[in-house]
């Protein structure tokens, strides 16, 4: 074969590749289009917020002391939800949200790294002892869901999970300290 | 001049001897967590047996397969001695040493912390120092393949280095590059805890460091089995490569792009903000090009292959090519899971999505079906290819090695669909046994005991993998010289420099890693995260 | 054991005993890679379709999420 005509084809061949590599990198731009425009526009984002907090302290930082976790209803209406993970439960183990309605919910650990998910939902969040873990959802559908620890945080890992009884509208009611309970079933 | 057949079988043996272990436990650990097992086994044993098929697969079986893979390569491709074989001999027992000093305090106990290592649970100070012995053997093989590459660069001068050990000392500089994250962790934080030297550890600088080293270390896996696509399924297929020189592009993409995403892993974690996440999401984006790139590529080779024997139509070259051959069907399974593969990994780098996913079994399914399905089925295919080479005997009949892809793949397939679709209804992992009495969970069950069955497949079919290497020591039938390498549709004559070294691409993975990780890990050397309690697992 | 300079020659010389025939391997080129573009391309078409399939039909209807 004669240099020339061995050029030609090596620069041909080159060529087919830089047409496939566009078109892939067509598809790689709108997925991230995609990724890019649902974060700013319809706010889907994973946990951004990074708050640091003493872990050796958590029962003494007034946030996360035990007679403030679970869910509470503040003057203005917002919905905040805070529990803390721990080998080998969470605090509160049921947790009272209502639909339709935005909330945010803050995780802390004590110990060692933990994690949570709620089925269904896109909640999910892992629960570095250091800092606060935030999460904020709106949950679409009523109905008791899982929240399991999903990461390995010790011999009992397997039998971490709590519950999440999303409530509708007017099922969640709050007392007069703002509080919410899981329903008594 | 074949001066390293038993080195690179030592390292294969000790490779392939971890991955069967590794497979048994397995399996004992699927039947566990399933509803057939519900009162099989304490917690106490699963993790420990986790623990040990993380590193076994993750650490033993990769780095004695690359290793041994990586000498041979450097041998045959560059046609001359390895240099340094008694260095290369040291790495080798410094490595196997390390194994032995990790898997003893896994197996009493002491070191239950799984083969991600999640401080402050902090395990037996011999666990990590074992690995980092195994870390250690192994740069002293990065040091030789690099010393390999430039004694034969001062031989031959202007001349292309072979693609295939240009891609394996890629591999080697990439990894150089990824074991830094860990090395860090576990010297300057891990050990000195475990050791009782101090008694809290900065668990957000922890985490990142060993993010740094998390992604990269799944292509430093992957870099063997395409080396293998570009350098010999070519050949097997009876065709040549459709360019030499994407090949080289390839393997720098990888080096280049492996390393600053390793954040894409921390993007469910609270010690980082949205904007480095989204960074690291958008370099995740460019490391999909390679593989992109390779399909294209290695398809076209093959269809080169197909048409050269008769094929016809716009498909027709596809039945027309020597699926009997080992090296050639591995690639046909191998790329249908790396097709199935890839779209679970394009949803988990989806900067949303990973809430969806993250730490549930999608995540397990993903990497057994990317890592296990695609790459270690090519591992399987070169074993096949290199053994008689190494041993002098060939394969009596091809057709146990073919039972053994094809029982690979089916066992994969099965074992990690349903781990997809449990994943999504939310089943988490690491689980040493599930509740099958709650109602959400009790749907789970057919889908686990689904699951298992896929994995005494795979069982099944390790056992042949082993049975069909060790055969051969014993082998009656003499191998026949074949060659080996693929032939490029144009074999390169001169390649400019950047195609065949890593000096300027050494500059650009510093860049990169500078911006990806500059500042996640400046934050914590600023202000220290608040620092956890060490927890010694008993 | 394989004398080891006659196989080592044989494995690593790039042009030896290639039996691809190069006049065969011109006329292949005609239509190579037309073959492979279809079926990636496919392959990935798919890819894309079902991962905006997961997106708007999974994802999006478990909530927002931030």
């Amino acid at each position: 074969m004669s240099d020339a005509r061995h050029e030609v084809d090596e620069r041909w061949i080159l060529r087919t590749e830089l047409l496939w590599a566009f078109g892939v990198g067509v598809f790689i731009a709108a997925a991230l289009g995609m990724i890019l425009f649902t974060a700013l526009t319809i706010s889907v984002n994973p946990p951004s917020n990074v708050e640091r907090i003493d872990p050796k302290a958590l029962h003494l930082s007034g946030e996360f002391a035990e007679h403030n976790l679970g869910t509470t209803v503040s003057g203005d209406g917002t919905v905040i939800v805070r529990a803390i993970a721990t080998q080998f439960m969470f605090v509160p183990q049921c947790i009272a949200v209502p639909a339709n309605r935005r909330v945010t919910l803050r995780f802390a650990s004590p110990d060692v790294i933990h994690g949570l998910l709620i089925t269904g939902t896109n909640v999910n969040t892992m629960v570095i002892p250091g800092f606060v873990a935030q999460v904020h959802t709106e949950f679409t559908r009523t109905g008791d869901l899982l929240m399991p620890c999903h990461e390995y945080c010790g011999q009992g890992h397997s039998e971490m999970w709590a519950t999440v009884q999303v409530l509708p509208e007017n099922r969640f009611k709050p007392g007069s300290d703002g509080r919410v309970s899981c329903a008594q079933r | 001049m074949r001066n390293v057949d038993r080195l690179c079988l030592a390292h294969f043996w000790v490779a392939f001897g971890a991955f069967l272990f590794a497979c048994l436990i397995g399996t004992w650990q699927m039947w566990v967590r399933s509803p057939l097992g519900a009162n099989i086994g304490t917690p106490g044993q699963y993790f420990m047996s986790v623990t040990a098929h993380g590193v076994s697969m993750a650490y033993v079986l990769t780095t004695f397969f690359i290793m041994g893979f990586g000498y041979f390569v450097a041998v045959t491709a560059l046609n001359r001695p390895l240099p340094g074989r008694l260095w290369a001999w040291a790495a080798f027992w410094i490595a196997l040493l390390g194994v032995v000093v990790t898997i003893i305090p896994i197996g009493l106990g002491k070191a239950s912390v799984l083969f991600t290592f999640y401080p402050p649970l902090t395990a037996s100070a011999w666990f990590y120092i074992g690995l980092v012995l195994v870390v250690a053997g192994s740069w002293i093989w990065c040091v030789l393949m690099l010393v390999a590459m430039s004694a034969w660069k001062r031989e031959h001068p202007g001349q292309p280095v072979p693609l295939a050990m240009f891609a394996t000392v890629a591999n080697a500089v990439m990894w150089l590059w990824t074991t830094i994250g860990v090395a860090v962790q576990l010297v300057f934080q891990v050990i000195p805890a475990a050791l009782g030297l101090v008694q809290t550890i900065d668990v957000g600088l922890a985490r990142t460091l060993f993010s740094w080293t998390l992604h990269a270390i799944v292509y430093f896996w992957l870099i063997p089995a395409y080396i293998a696509f570009y350098t010999m399924v070519p050949r097997a297929a009876g065709g040549r490569l459709y360019s030499d020189t994407m090949g080289r592009l390839t393997f720098i993409l990888f080096l280049i792009y492996s390393l600053p995403v390793g954040m894409h892993h921390l993007l469910m974690d609270p010690q980082h903000g949205n904007a480095m996440k989204f960074v690291q999401v958008l370099l995740t984006a460019f490391v999909a090009v390679p593989t992109l790139l390779t399909i294209f590529t290695i398809t076209a080779s093959l269809e080169i292959a197909g048409r050269l024997r008769g094929g016809r139509g716009l498909f027709g070259w596809i039945a027309a090519l020597p699926w009997e051959r080992p090296m050639v069907l591995a690639t046909g399974l191998g790329f249908v899971m790396l097709g199935f593969g890839g779209f679970g990994g394009i949803i988990n780098m989806g900067y949303g999505m990973n809430a969806m996913v993250h730490n549930t079994s999608w995540v397990t399914a993903h990497f057994h079906l990317i890592f296990g399905g695609s790459v270690v089925i090519m591992y399987f295919a070169i074993a096949y290819e290199i053994w008689p080479r190494l041993t002098g005997r060939d394969h009596m009949s091809l057709a146990p090695l073919r039972m053994q892809l094809w029982l690979w793949f089916v066992g994969m397939m099965v074992m990690t669909l349903p781990w997809h679709w449990l994943g999504l209804q939310g089943q988490w992992r690491r689980v040493a046994n599930f509740n099958y009495a709650d109602p959400i969970i009790a749907g789970w069950g057919p889908w686990v005991v689904v699951s298992l069955v896929g994995g005494f497949v795979l069982l099944i079919s390790a056992l042949l993998f082993v049975r069909n290497l060790a055969v051969l020591h014993r082998g009656t039938v003499v191998a026949v010289p074949r060659a080996l390498y693929a032939v490029a549709v144009h074999p390169p004559k001169r390649v400019p420099a950047a195609l065949n070294g890593f000096g300027l691409w050494n500059v650009l993975v510093l860049v990169l890693m500078v911006l990806a990780y500059g500042f996640p890990i400046a934050q914590f050397l600023i202000e220290p995260s608040p620092s956890a309690i060490v927890h010694r697992v008993r | 054991m394989i004398s080891a300079d006659q196989s080592s020659a044989i494995d690593s010389d790039p042009e030896a005993a290639d039996d691809v025939d190069e006049a065969a391997l011109a006329s292949v080129l005609r239509t190579v890679p037309l073959g492979a573009a279809v079926l990636a391309g496919s392959t990935v078409a798919l890819l894309v379709i079902g991962y905006l399939i997961v997106y708007l039909l999974v994802f999006i209807p478990r909530g927002i999420v931030g």
